[in-house]
């Protein structure tokens, strides 16, 4: 998957140089698909083949580039994780070069796709002193219901996983705290308890990779 | 079958057959002295040799002529059906379980070394498990006899259903918390499984009573669950005993290779993960590796009712793993997922078998690669 | 302890590492008297040992049905079983037929649309509209 985008360059110089003639008329009616006769049909729908198979001009033999239009497959491994030893890491020269160069180059980073999410790229921050976690404790211990999680994580400037991990609510407060969910849950109607149903196996399936 | 046609086989396949060979027939003197009183519980073994069945499944089989129908007729006889152990195949299917076991372990992990061990385990139960090996047999052509007894032909599969059998579960050992194992679910972690349990990661059940057919050697007899997969899988393993007494290792080992490990199993479809993302932030930070930031390829319809996202695991510049989901959370993990089945089903190619070392005129054996371990044990 | 795995039993495939001939087993049918059954006889007697020596992995069975016609019958190790009735055949007909039925699978015989049936991953794996750079047409 990487060397495709490695060889892009590469491949559509070949495509400019190959310069295949295409007929004015295919593209106008590339719009429908069928025509008043069979033949005529199959006609339009005869494809040039793609340039990659054309002979060059120079008639050199040249390698042939058309990646599958497919997602990777699992037993495909990712350059990063062949060992030291394995021959393949030193057939791959590209992949060699560049990761001895390392990421300072700014050539690779514009290249990179756009993080899905913006607390993809957040850096850690580590700001919450043992202190800070005692005084949280404390606030949660007094009053679960005014310092919740939510609360507590913008007070500290953390993240809510982080002060689940630090503290523990009483029994009494997740007794309550079920009893709520377990009242807004009786109100769901039939379509939303099937909903939330289809939703975990949906989950099952997704981590199973079946999805 | 007339009996003209009948003597005609069984001369042609009688000529074949070394007679010096240590075989049951000359251990029958007890069956003789036995069937003056009462019938005996399995065939006799010189009823083998005119048994066109046995001729043919040991064509099917394209066994060699140095295995004497006498014992691949004692491989068709389950424990259920014959208690003595001179008569049964229990200690040839021993054998052969050994060897099944030791030749699949060995392929999976030159394989696939990278494998986690839970998966190892599942995989060694896909190739070799009793279900495998069951389906094995039915695809051989064996029949099962409708009850065993002397009469019947020795070209059948005999068992009993009701009857104890062995189970083929010797390579392991009956944990002292067993009971309490069934009892309170208590976990059990996968070293303890590595060395406690059997080559498939199941706990060996306690010993249970003696039960009054063992004779000295098969002590650890009991009703198995399925009796008729069990009679079938031990075939299988008795076959591929016998095959190693009479023929030697290379022969059963491929033998193993044309009948076990030439079947097809997906080893991608066998992970079941929990905690996909942290597990490959934590692969990340053990190899040294960027940690691993999800970046989106493209999408679709992100305000529509079916919105897909492609999503790739980048580390660094590098990407280790895409997919696509209806959600970014879901592309993600599935991404996670992908990206993590790259590392485990990392193979080295077709590396020799540290069992190909045993061979006469072999090369000395080449390290192969050996992966340092599991990423969250 | 973060994966658990899921349960799978491997595929087998005849011919990919061992074929096993699906016929395993041949009755051979005949009678005495009839006119029908005496190209069968004469099968029986010149051809059938020879041939039963050079298939040796099926069982046969041969065995009389009095005012019968003769019957070549194969039993498949899927369970199913062909028949074929050889009334009036000379000897190297029914031969023929004795050969096609060794050589049948024992499945039902169905048309084959695809040249190409496995159960094999594609090497180019599933096209999918969101890879690939296309082509401009």
């Amino acid at each position: 998957m990487e060397t495709r985008q490695a060889l892009r360059p590469l491949s559509s110089l070949a495509h400019a140089t190959s310069s295949v003639t295409r007929t004015p008329v295919f593209r106008s009616v590339a719009s429908r698909r069928h025509q008043s006769t069979t033949s005529r049909t199959k006609k339009m729908l005869k494809i040039p083949p793609h340039p990659d198979f054309l002979i060059p001009r120079s008639g050199q033999n040249h390698i042939i580039y058309n990646p599958p239009p497919s997602a990777p497959s699992v037993f495909h491994t990712p350059f990063k994780f062949l060992p030291k030893s394995d021959p393949r890491r030193q057939a791959n020269l590209i992949q060699l070069l560049r990761s001895s160069s390392g990421s300072h180059t700014s050539r690779g980073s514009t290249a990179l796709p756009p993080p899905s999410r913006t607390v993809e790229t957040r850096q850690k921050k580590y700001n919450v002193t043992r202190e800070q976690v005692e005084e949280m404790r404390q606030l949660r211990a007094s009053n679960p219901v005014t310092w919740s999680v939510i609360k507590l994580a913008e007070k500290f400037d953390c993240s809510p996983l982080f002060v689940m991990i630090c503290c523990k609510a009483s029994p009494e407060h997740k007794d309550n705290e079920r009893q709520r969910l377990e009242a807004i849950k009786a109100r769901w109607g039939t379509i939303r308890t099937k909903a939330r149903d289809e939703r975990k196996k949906r989950k099952v399936l997704l981590f199973r990779g079946a999805l | 079958m007339p009996e003209w046609m009948r003597g005609a086989r069984s001369n042609a396949n009688g000529s074949l057959i070394d007679q010096s060979h240590e075989s049951p027939e000359e251990s029958s003197t007890p069956h003789q002295t036995d069937s003056s009183q009462r019938s005996l519980p399995s065939p006799h073994p010189d009823r083998s040799l005119r048994s066109a069945k046995l001729a043919a499944l040991r064509a099917r089989l394209s066994l060699s002529s140095k295995i004497p129908l006498q014992v691949l007729a004692r491989a068709l006889v389950d424990p259920s059906a014959d208690a003595h152990p001179r008569f049964n195949n229990a200690n040839l299917a021993f054998v052969g379980a050994s060897l099944l076991q030791y030749h699949t372990s060995e392929w999976l992990v030159t394989r696939y070394p990278r494998l986690p061990m839970g998966i190892l385990f599942a995989a060694m139960k896909g190739y070799a498990g009793e279900p495998a090996l069951d389906r094995i047999a039915r695809a051989w052509g064996v029949e099962a006899a409708a009850a065993p007894g002397e009469e019947v032909d020795p070209g059948y599969l005999q068992f009993s259903p009701d009857k104890p059998t062995v189970m083929m579960h010797k390579w392991g050992y009956a944990r002292a918390e067993a009971k309490e194992l069934t009892k309170y679910k208590w976990r059990r972690g996968m070293s303890s499984r590595v060395v406690f349990d059997d080559p498939f990661g199941k706990t060996i059940p306690e010993q249970t009573e003696e039960l009054e057919v063992s004779d000295a050697r098969n002590i650890r007899e009991m009703i198995v669950p399925d009796t008729e997969k069990n009679a079938h899988a031990n075939l299988v393993r008795a076959v591929i005993g016998a095959i190693y007494l009479h023929c030697g290792s290379e022969t059963a080992k491929t033998f193993i290779k044309s009948y076990v490990l030439s079947r097809e199993l997906d080893l991608s479809n066998l992970f079941n993960f929990k905690l996909p993302q942290r597990e490959l932030t934590r692969l990340c930070a053990r190899e040294n590796f960027e940690p691993p930031v999800a970046r989106l390829l493209s999408e679709t319809g992100r305000l529509s009712r079916t919105p897909v996202f492609v999503v790739g695991i980048y580390s660094g510049h590098d990407m280790l793993g895409e997919a696509a989901g209806a959600s970014l959370d879901a592309a993600k993990i599935s991404a996670c997922i992908n990206a993590l089945k790259a590392w485990y089903l990392y193979s080295p190619g077709d590396v020799g078998l540290p069992s190909d070392t045993l061979a006469e005129d072999a090369t000395p054996w080449r390290p192969v690669y050996v992966d340092i371990g599991e990423i969250i044990s | 302890m973060t994966i658990r795995a899921l349960e799978k039993v491997s595929v087998g495939q005849n011919g990919i590492g061992a074929f096993i001939l699906q016929c395993r087993k041949l009755d051979v049918h005949y009678c005495n008297q009839s006119g029908s059954s005496r190209g069968m006889n004469s099968f029986i007697k010149s051809q059938l040992s020879k041939f039963a020596s050079l298939n040796p992995q099926i069982e046969f069975a041969v065995s009389p049905r009095p005012r019968k016609h003769p019957v070549l019958i194969g039993h498949y190790i899927n369970g199913k079983h062909k028949s074929i009735c050889v009334k009036n055949m000379d000897s190297l007909q029914i031969l023929k037929k004795a050969e096609l039925l060794r050589d049948a699978s024992g499945d039902k015989i169905k048309r084959v649309n695809k040249p190409i049936t496995s159960i094999n991953e594609s090497v180019r794996g599933v096209w999918s509209p969101y890879h690939g750079n296309g082509m401009a047409v």
